[in-house]
């Protein structure tokens, strides 16, 4: 019991960027229909600018937010540069293209700024833990956890009570009627990418402040977890990418405690499988979007 | 399986010896020109690129559906490869624990690959089934997430379990000097797959599957079921990228997990987005384009500014030109190509079949025009109290109509009257509420749309679904496909006659697109003739045509319907063309049939009248 507890709150902690990833990239495909490989790179592009600041002696207090800020700078540049000229065409070419910018990017970073792993100093308190009962709970995790809370809730208010959250979801609902309707789109689509950016901005302070390191394809694995997330909730689906995101952090959990020893370093794989099946019985993702084709 | 011999069969295999001397001339050119052993491995990679790259096109190229799990595929196969082909002696260095006591099998390098295309094919027929699933349900964008992760579990796996596969540093490695020593195997395997998949391409299954890569809706609605058609050509490509991985294993003489994942996927990718992914001979040319590119910009990597001899020394790009520049010369093509082209240097152009039109298929004559039939073979359809409620909205209530075959039925009403509507419930694409409907008995209510179509009801769309690339010709064919093998006892007609009926003989070569809009809803109706339909039902045919051109749509519909032996349910809300083409009219409105009978009954009814035609006529 106590075990399955400590796996939940564990779980949930890992759970909650997975969410705000996978939130990010629902932005996205809700309004250009677009599956946004390219959205780990905010991570990678924050990654290094944090390295930067470090070696400069700033403190996390100030790096925070350069990592938010950076992160919505390098969302809108790639919408500017790539995305802002694929809009409309079919999901093959933005697909492609959103994968591109990822390994462009990465092989940036791997040419002209180092190939290897990147070491920076994690805030002291990262580690630390407190006791409640018999379960051991890591500040870092209970931070993550209710920042993320705040977010998704300001997030809610964001798109249920401002204007640009209602032309965002109208956009979402139905693009080419909320465009007549005079949804702006152009501002939509950036207003996405910023919100989008800046969601995986508090992700990538999480996951950065974890991870200590980054490297040119620092990008990958956070990318991953936000679309399977996304997938996993429903695309199309921004309340599915939230649960995605959290089914995804404790189904890795739990799974790494309940596989047997030998086959532990496999976890990734075996999740990845699980996915893989979960869509043969699923194939809608947990919540289901209506998507009626006009005829 | 094929429609016409010439083209079909002879002229892909003419194209396939061409495709692959072109290739192969050009790389021995390049070799005997540079003379050197880097130069002949070069062209080697090069020519098992190939394999792996049309062997995607197979799969990308017909279904349209982006997919990075090839390269896991390729993955599966070349460790298979490995582990059961390189020599028990070799194995006890690596992996002396591997499970299954596969340390000890010593088996034949062409049995391994047999063995290892054979894994590969059951492991896809269960990925595929998730694939075509999930494709179904939220769209080819979730297909390719799962290929993607595909390729992140075979390298995971290939990483986390060093029993089997050496793991991440060491791998797995034949003996020196172990390796491929002749190109004869790779020669013969090339030829082996663009032949594969220029006939795929021209066969009934390829076909199909490119119908519905160009409109998966207007397919299904055509009686093809995509998710067949995409599982064939999954195999068919699979079978030969795990051919072309057991080649690149065994030339390279070990296998890492790196080997296939995210480089070789994209490099792959490239080289098939580059030429043109719906076309083999795109393919082709990708891979010799993107090999020549990625060949300078390595050595504009390695020797700076300085290529070839020509150049500045220490000049100040030199910084720019880095080793390793062949990424992002990749990432720059990749991202080029998708904005600026995204269908590659040559779209879906085919030498073979450029060849073909251009030297074989000069004295068509036009066909001689179709008779009527005198009977149409009896069938009888019946829809009753269909309900069809859209949230609060009800579209449709307790409507019903019945159609003969021979008849004209016509229905008519105000916009929002649930015209379409019914069309979509009698053609599987959306599911009544409550209600049923049967064509002679046979209740199909709870039917999908490719199995509607192939028990008679075809359809045409009010906002055209023709197969935008394909030809004329081609968008009659795929019906007339359809039609040979689920219309048993119906007439068919071939598909040229009805283009010709269709007044369309002059354009039959033209790419449907390229229609206009008269055209295209003639193409539409030939289209579904095609099909030998028991009934055809038609979505406002005469939507965007002038007067005089729905005048004539009039006799064009009757007698294409008595050349197949149709009947006819047509929506419109041209009253003069309904009245003018019906044997008998329903009148919907607000989703209830509020009159029935002849064209002359009909207008005279007071309740239609008040509710359509009165202010129709005040207008």
């Amino acid at each position: 019991m106590t075990e399955l507890l400590q796996n939940l709150i564990d779980g949930l902690g890992r759970g909650s960027i997975y969410a705000l990833l996978a939130l990010g990239v629902a932005v996205i495909f809700g309004v250009m229909h677009l599956l946004n490989f390219a959205h780990g790179e905010m991570i990678t592009v924050s990654g290094y600018a944090t390295l930067w600041a470090i070696n400069q002696g700033w403190s996390w207090i100030a790096i925070v937010p350069l990592i938010l800020v950076v992160s919505v700078v390098t969302s809108l540049v790639i919408e500017r540069l790539a995305f802002s000229r694929v809009r409309g065409a079919s999901d093959f070419t933005m697909l492609l293209t959103s994968f591109g910018v990822h390994f462009l990017v990465s092989a940036v970073f791997l040419l002209y700024v180092s190939a290897s792993v990147k070491n920076f100093n994690r805030p002291s308190w990262v580690s630390n833990t407190f006791s409640v009962g018999s379960l051991n709970v890591e500040v870092f995790d209970s931070i993550v956890i209710a920042i993320t809370a705040v977010t998704l809730v300001l997030t809610t208010l964001l798109l249920q009570r401002t204007m640009f959250g209602l032309s965002l979801r109208a956009a979402a609902a139905d693009f080419d009627t909320a465009r007549l309707m005079g949804v702006n789109s152009d501002s939509v689509i950036r207003g996405a990418f910023a919100l989008s950016g800046l969601l995986a901005g508090i992700a990538g302070v999480f996951w950065l402040m974890r991870a200590g390191s980054t490297t040119p394809s620092a990008g990958i694995d956070p990318m991953l977890k936000g679309v399977l997330a996304a997938l996993i909730g429903g695309l199309g689906s921004l309340r599915g990418a939230v649960l995605g995101g959290f089914a995804l952090g404790l189904a890795e959990v739990l799974l790494r405690s309940w596989l047997p020893d030998g086959i532990a370093s496999l976890t990734e794989g075996v999740v990845f499988a699980l996915i893989a099946l979960f869509f043969i019985f699923r194939p809608g993702g947990l919540v289901k979007v209506a998507t009626a084709e006009r005829v | 399986m094929f429609q016409r011999t010439g083209r079909d069969i002879i002229a892909p295999f003419g194209g396939a010896l061409a495709l692959f001397a072109l290739l192969l001339g050009g790389g021995l050119l390049y070799e005997t020109l540079v003379g050197t052993g880097s130069a002949e491995r070069l062209v080697t990679i090069m020519l098992i690129d190939a394999i792996v790259v049309i062997g995607i096109q197979i799969y990308v190229g017909n279904t349209g559906i982006l997919s990075f799990g090839h390269i896991g595929f390729g993955a599966i196969a070349g460790y298979v490869f490995a582990v059961l082909a390189i020599a028990p002696a070799e194995k006890a260095k690596r992996i002396p624990d591997a499970p299954f006591g596969l340390a000890d099998v010593d088996m034949n390098n062409w049995l391994a690959l047999l063995i290892a295309v054979g894994v590969v094919l059951v492991v896809a027929v269960i990925i595929g089934i998730g694939l075509a699933r999930s494709e179904a349900e939220s769209g080819a964008v979730a297909a390719t997430v799962i290929t993607l992760a595909l390729l992140f579990v075979t390298h995971e796996v290939a990483r986390n379990w060093p029993d089997l596969t050496g793991g991440d540093r060491a791998g797995l490695s034949f003996k020196i000097g172990g390796s491929l020593d002749s190109r004869i195997p790779i020669l013969l395997a090339l030829f082996a797959t663009i032949l594969i998949a220029r006939l795929y391409a021209v066969s009934r299954s390829g076909r199909l599957a490119v119908a519905a890569r160009e409109d998966n809706l207007a397919a299904r609605a055509m009686g093809v079921n995509p998710l067949v058609q995409q599982m064939a050509a999954l195999l068919i490509s699979v079978a030969i990228v795990s051919v072309g991985s057991g080649l690149r294993v065994y030339e390279t003489g070990s296998i890492l997990p790196d080997n296939f994942f995210f480089d070789y996927a994209v490099l792959t990718l490239v080289m098939l987005i580059v030429g043109g992914r719906n076309s083999v001979t795109g393919a082709v040319l990708g891979v010799a384009v993107m090999t020549i590119g990625r060949e300078l910009t390595r050595r504009l990597g390695q020797d700076g500014f300085e290529v070839f001899g020509i150049g500045l020394d220490e000049a100040p790009l030199d910084w720019v030109f880095r080793e390793n520049l062949q990424t992002v010369f990749l990432g720059l093509s990749m991202l080029g190509f998708m904005i600026w082209r995204p269908k590659g240097l040559l779209d879906d152009w085919e030498l073979d079949a450029w060849a073909h039109r251009r030297f074989a298929g000069t004295d068509e004559q036009q066909p001689e025009p179709l008779p009527e039939l005198d009977k149409a073979p009896a069938a009888l359809l019946k829809a009753d109290g269909i309900d069809v409620r859209f949230g609060g909205f009800q579209a449709l209530q307790n409507a019903g109509v019945t159609a003969a075959s021979g008849e004209i039925v016509g229905i008519i009403g105000p916009n929002g009257a649930g015209k379409t509507t019914l069309v979509n419930v009698l053609t599987g694409m959306v599911e009544p509420t409550a209600g049923t409907f049967a064509i002679d008995g046979e209740d199909l209510s709870s039917k999908q749309s490719f199995e509607l179509a192939r028990t008679g009801l075809v359809r045409t769309f009010q906002n055209l679904r023709l197969f935008g690339s394909l030809t004329v010709r081609e968008n009659v064919e795929i019906a007339a496909m359809v039609a040979q093998e689920h219309r048993d006892g119906r007439v068919h007609r071939d598909p040229d006659a009805l283009i010709a009926e269709a007044g369309l003989w002059a354009h039959r070569d033209r790419r449907a697109r390229e229609l206009d809009y008269g055209n295209s809803r003639r193409l539409e109706l030939a289209r579904a003739a095609a099909m030998a339909p028991s009934f055809m039902l038609l979505d406002e045919p005469t939507s965007g045509m002038s007067d005089s051109e729905s005048v004539a749509m009039i006799e064009q519909v009757r007698h294409m319907a008595a050349t197949v032996g149709a009947g006819v349910l047509v929506i419109d809300h041209d009253l003069n063309f309904i009245t003018g083409i019906s044997d008998r009219i329903y009148v919907l409105d607000q989703g209830e049939v509020i009159a029935e009978g002849t064209p002359d009954e009909v207008q005279a009814d007071d309740r239609v009248q008040a509710a359509y035609l009165g202010s129709a006529a005040h207008a």
